[in-house]
């Protein structure tokens, strides 16, 4: 009798501990990203992590590449066939997604857990005045250059206060004084050969968001606050846009230009560019420090130029929870994970990212954790890092904002940055498409 | 008894073919023509907006008419000169040259290699400031070209890289080069005709069914161009190289617009029908098949 009881009190518990053990194990998670190689090895280790910590929570990488509209096709199917991921980067048509009710609302967990303020200000998307996501990580622009090839040149080094730093005109000048024909003539000298040239001074990005800090810092905008106006043919704007052109077309101190619609994988690197002393500055994001920081030269980080402002961009990818997420708590977990620079160390201190907490860039303690790394070379802290207090992030809720860039003003940037039309002719054109296009309906919000 | 049987088998056999049409092609072709007649992104309900999409198509999307000229011009430039090339390559690997089988394999080689890695390599060649092309006509003192970021440049560039993987229009060409009766040829000799009175008087009338498919099958392979202009330009520089079914593309997965997308799909489908059909009732007058009555 005695030994009855046993079994069956034996038989409970297993199955107490089954049952247990299947709803600890039960919580499968899946986590769809993109990225670059070693990005993608930086995110798995991220997932095994929170694996690790989380007993129970199961992760499973989703990657997809990001080129074109790849990713976000995918994301389509996933909506469609009802798979979409728990949590994940997002990509385009964000608020698309959101106003159908695709994203979970994290307001009651970062309510809750009071960490609104322990983020950069820029970091919670809203709609609806309801977080529907966060920004990944905090990315920005910077000026790199190649210490030798600048100091071999006899050209002084750019200053790296962004509150201090030169104008545009001055960072021509220094472009002019780098930029040899393979006779040693600069641009502007009798012979200079353009055709020929064995170092250009600059390679500048020019896909749409890398203009943005020049034209902020002249006073210029794309869009207005609503979202209802064009601003692309104001003065300001247009006389940022020039500039660039000027860059090729005018002082040559810049190869054939990178056109905006063009796949960034056509290009020849111009990080290999730098390494080689091929350009002497290169102007680009912040998260080529990880590249970069496998390559062996004397890399430099210059402020960024100025038009009349010191002005600098916050630009990242999109995290969500999904709202079709069957364990939302234990996505929010994952979501958290991924914002806390703590767990996910490698991805900052390699350089790839910018912290969004804001402790990570004030706090000692925390800078000590990520900058001090060979990722990030003397000069990031004041050109870059402390740069953000100012940057300003393209409204992400401009309607229709992708396809009026992509079919309106990218394809006149593109005349403009051959020489074919000046940017005043482009803008005025492009503007004058788009107040016909009935694409500016304003905001979501 | 047989016979019921017979049919059963009849019907099997058919079975997998006539499933796969009905469930791969029919069907989306109808949900393709049903939702033309909506404006729908996927992910919120689609709405009924009867020939909304074809009005926008033809009188307010100005890319539609660009992209349509893109389609036609690169069309119109690369059949005839990949046919032309295939068929003087096709000539001269029909000859009896010593390692003929080298040479042919030479040639067809390029055609096994995916798209994506012969354009990230064409990329490559096209690079204005380090690309072969380039430093090739430097040495040779010609003018430098900006193959792929001038808009006058980039679909001739294009048709010009589709010369490079002709080998599977030179394989189709090449078998039907050597059906042609030897006899009719050496006749030709016997004649006195030479090499030209081959050519047009046996081997192109021999040859003309053959040209035929390959016309068609270019024509439209032609219009549908997309995956090179997709990874070298995306449509640039100022969208001259958006053709038209990258402008589609565009539309259903960059911008959502599936019911556009679905309405610009099946003008397409009719567009491509209707050039079909000119070529083939224009075969009649070029076209000679051996044992025709006519």
């Amino acid at each position: 009798m005695k030994k009855g009881f046993a079994v069956v009190a034996a038989l409970v518990l297993q199955v107490c501990f089954i049952v247990a053990g299947l709803s600890a194990e039960n919580i499968k998670l899946s986590f769809m990203f993109w990225g670059s190689p070693a990005e993608d090895t930086a995110i798995r280790k991220a997932l095994k992590d929170f694996e690790a910590a989380n007993p129970g929570i199961t992760v499973t990488p989703l990657f997809a590449t990001y080129s074109g509209a790849e990713y976000d096709a995918k994301m389509k199917a996933m909506s469609e066939s009802d798979t979409l991921p728990d949590v994940g980067y997002f990509g385009g048509q964000f608020y698309d997604y959101a106003s159908n009710n695709f994203f979970l609302d994290m307001t009651p967990y970062v309510t809750k857990e009071g960490i609104k303020n322990d983020y950069l200000p820029q970091t919670w998307i809203m709609y609806q005045n309801k977080i529907v996501g966060a920004y990944t990580a905090a990315e920005s622009q910077v000026v790199y250059y190649n210490k030798k090839v600048l100091q071999d040149a006899g050209v002084p080094l750019p200053p790296t206060d962004y509150a201090k730093s030169w104008t545009w005109a001055q960072y021509v000048d220094v472009w002019k004084k780098l930029t040899i024909d393979k006779n040693n003539k600069h641009p502007g000298e009798a012979g200079f050969d353009p055709k020929k040239v064995v170092r250009f001074g600059v390679n500048h990005e020019m896909w749409n968001q890398m203009l943005l800090p020049q034209v902020w810092s002249n006073g210029g905008d794309i869009f207005s606050a609503d979202g209802k106006q064009i601003l692309i043919d104001s003065p300001a704007t247009i006389q940022v846009i020039q500039d660039f052109a000027d860059l090729r077309n005018k002082y040559m101190v810049m190869s054939s230009p990178g056109l905006t619609e063009y796949n960034s994988t056509s290009k020849v690197d111009p990080k290999v560019l730098l390494q080689n002393g091929q350009i002497g500055f290169y102007v680009s994001g912040q998260w080529e420090l990880l590249d970069f920081a496998g390559m062996d030269f004397p890399l430099g980080i210059g402020a960024l130029p100025i038009h009349k402002n010191p002005a600098q961009l916050y630009v990242s990818g999109i995290n969500v929870i999904f709202k079709a997420t069957k364990n939302p708590d234990a996505a929010w977990k994952l979501q958290k994970w991924m914002m806390t620079p703590d767990k996910t160390l490698d991805l900052y201190s390699k350089g790839l990212w910018m912290p969004t907490k804001a402790s990570w860039y004030t706090s000692k303690a925390d800078l000590d954790k990520w900058v001090p790394t060979k990722a990030h070379p003397e000069g990031f802290k004041a050109a870059v890092l402390d740069s953000m207090k100012i940057a300003r992030v393209m409204p992400p809720n401009v309607r229709n904002a992708d396809q009026i860039w992509s079919e309106f003003i990218n394809p006149e940037l593109d005349l403009v940055w051959l020489g074919k039309q000046t940017a005043e002719q482009g803008m005025k054109k492009a503007a004058d498409k788009i107040r016909k296009s009935g694409l500016l309906t304003g905001l979501w919000n | 008894m047989t016979f019921r049987k017979d049919s059963l088998w009849g019907w099997l056999f058919c079975l997998p073919l006539a499933l796969g049409l009905t469930i791969w092609v029919a069907f989306p072709l109808g949900v393709a023509v049903v939702m033309s007649l909506f404006q729908w992104n996927m992910i919120s309900p689609a709405v009924f907006i009867g020939l909304g999409n074809f009005d926008f198509m033809f009188f307010k999307d100005h890319l539609f008419w660009n992209s349509l000229w893109v389609m036609f011009y690169y069309t119109l430039l690369s059949v005839p000169l990949q046919l032309v090339t295939a068929f003087g390559l096709a000539l001269m690997l029909n000859t009896k040259v010593k390692g003929m089988g080298v040479f042919r394999t030479i040639f067809y080689l390029p055609s096994l290699i995916p798209v994506i890695v012969s354009t990230a390599l064409w990329m490559w060649l096209f690079n204005p400031q380090y690309g072969l092309f380039n430093l090739f006509l430097d040495a040779v003192g010609l003018p430098t070209q900006e193959w792929l970021t001038n808009p006058d440049m980039v679909i001739p560039s294009l048709v010009l890289m589709s010369l490079w993987s002709v080998g599977n229009i030179v394989i189709i060409f090449l078998a039907g080069l050597q059906g042609i009766p030897k006899e009719l040829e050496e006749a030709v000799t016997v004649d006195g005709g030479g090499a030209w009175h081959r050519l047009r008087h046996v081997i192109l009338p021999f040859m003309s069914p053959v040209i035929f498919y390959n016309l068609v099958m270019g024509v439209i392979a032609g219009l549908q161009i997309f995956t090179q202009p997709y990874i070298m330009t995306n449509g640039g520089p100022a969208n001259a190289s958006l053709t038209y079914v990258l402008h589609l593309y565009k539309q259903a997965f960059q911008f959502s617009k599936m019911g556009y997308a679905n309405a610009l799909a099946l003008i397409l489908l009719i567009l491509t029908m209707v050039l079909s059909l000119i070529v083939f009732k224009s075969s009649n007058r070029w076209v000679y098949y051996e044992g025709d009555k006519k």
